[in-house]
């Protein structure tokens, strides 16, 4: 497994983004270097099977390349901007195939790295904090949802939990998650 | 928009954004993902849940998966060596060169070659077709007529956008006030119209969007039909 010390300049990745709307393929190709590690890596622990994950790759690379015009500089960092597109290509894939990614032993291939922040991607302000408000329970659902992307039946199955138990904590830490950030950006 | 549906569509962002609005909901979402509103619920839920990324150890994928980018995007193409280039250059001074010539004297002879693939109609009501919009050969190409005046306010444009499928709409130009018009497709136009079985207009400042992504009021869809 290759290791990535240090991720690329966001700057790199933005002005490599804005190359790939000017069609320039060879900035592909650079970008593609750069990012398809940790993309591909994102993929296989929500996808699992490294097949699919491989198909998903491609699909994300051909989105980026399709939308590198609306990626706006300033607005969001680049890597964050990648990352998003590759979740919901997964969870179109998820949805289009009708995978059955549900079998609770099969492990994820990718190991998590440390328990701190995402390199390159921002977490908001105080996000730690606010998390660390929720619940456990709630916490866990949202984790499984958002990184495993696990739908609401899955994560009542993992979880051993009410399907209506899951889907109303999710609802709720969503909510309480919004209202903790909001009123700490007021604060500062 | 009243508080009520502005909470229910930022419940529904939120979920879209986290992963659990699922199938059929998650598709008719997208769609509304074109109004500015639902775009900036989305965007605001997407910067609060970056938190959740987790931090994982790359793992690098095999080449086979930027073959098959590349052939998928007829990258190779596009990479021309120098000569090939000066030659696609001196071809492309042709073609204008040709196509003045045509222009100018106005031929009768139908220089159209692409046939009609699909066809879309833009319509408020069953009576009333504002635009005709005719896709030409593999997406090459579009017609546009105007078959009735979609009143327009002064500064402002109508601009014509391929919905993808589950992907972002993508700009195919503005479209005409009167008469009707002809266009060669970009690829990447070309590929979003490929994927997609919807197309929109939306009400833009005058000379279209300028961010890349409808900012105005979505004024009409209408879905993409074989011929």
């Amino acid at each position: 497994m290759n290791r990535i010390d240090t991720l690329p300049p966001e700057i790199e990745l933005a002005q490599l983004l804005q190359r790939c709307a000017a069609q320039d393929s060879v900035a592909f190709r650079t970008l593609y270097d750069k990012t398809s590690p940790i993309l591909f890596a994102r993929l296989l622990r929500m996808l699992r099977r490294r097949a699919v994950a491989e198909e998903a790759l491609q699909d994300v690379y051909v989105r980026i390349w399709q939308r590198a015009a609306q990626y706006e500089m300033g607005r969001g960092r680049a890597l964050a901007w990648m990352v998003t597109i590759a979740r919901y290509c997964a969870i179109d894939l998820m949805r289009r195939e009708r995978l059955m990614l549900v079998s609770d032993d099969s492990l994820a291939e990718v190991a998590d790295e440390s328990a701190g922040e995402s390199d390159g991607i921002e977490k908001p302000n105080n996000f730690d904090h606010c998390i660390g408000q929720l619940n456990d329970n709630t916490r866990k659902c949202l984790t499984l949802a958002f990184v495993e992307g696990r739908s609401h039946d899955e994560i009542a199955r993992l979880t051993t939990s009410p399907l209506g138990s899951v889907k109303s904590w999710i609802r709720r830490g969503l909510l309480a998650l919004k209202e903790c950030l909001s009123a700490e950006r007021q604060a500062t | 928009m009243k508080s009520a549906n502005r909470e229910l569509l930022d419940r529904l962002a939120a979920e879209y954004v986290l992963g659990t609005l699922r199938s059929r909901a998650r598709r008719r979402f997208e769609r509304w993902l074109l109004s500015p509103q639902v775009g900036a619920l989305v965007k605001a839920w997407e910067e609060r849940l970056a938190g959740l990324e987790p931090k994982l150890a790359p793992v690098t994928p095999p080449d086979a998966v930027w073959h098959g980018i590349e052939e998928r995007l007829e990258l190779r193409k596009m990479q021309r060596r120098p000569a090939a280039r000066w030659l696609a250059i001196a071809a492309s001074v042709a073609f204008f060169v040709v196509a003045g010539i045509l222009l100018t004297y106005r031929p009768s002879v139908d220089v159209r070659q692409l046939t009609r693939t699909q066809e879309s109609l833009l319509q408020a009501d069953a009576q009333t077709i504002y635009w005709r919009v005719e896709v030409l050969g593999n997406h090459q190409e579009l017609e546009l007529h105007v078959e009735n005046v979609y009143d327009l306010p002064a500064g402002k444009a109508h601009e014509l956008w391929a919905l993808p499928e589950g992907g972002a709409p993508v700009s195919l130009g503005l479209l005409p006030k009167t008469g009707e018009q002809r266009r060669v497709l970009t690829p990447a136009q070309q590929t979003a119209l490929a994927g997609a079985k919807q197309i929109a207009v939306s009400l833009e400042p005058e000379g279209g969007s300028l961010t890349g992504a409808p900012t105005g009021p979505v004024l009409l869809v209408a879905p993409l039909s074989r011929v």
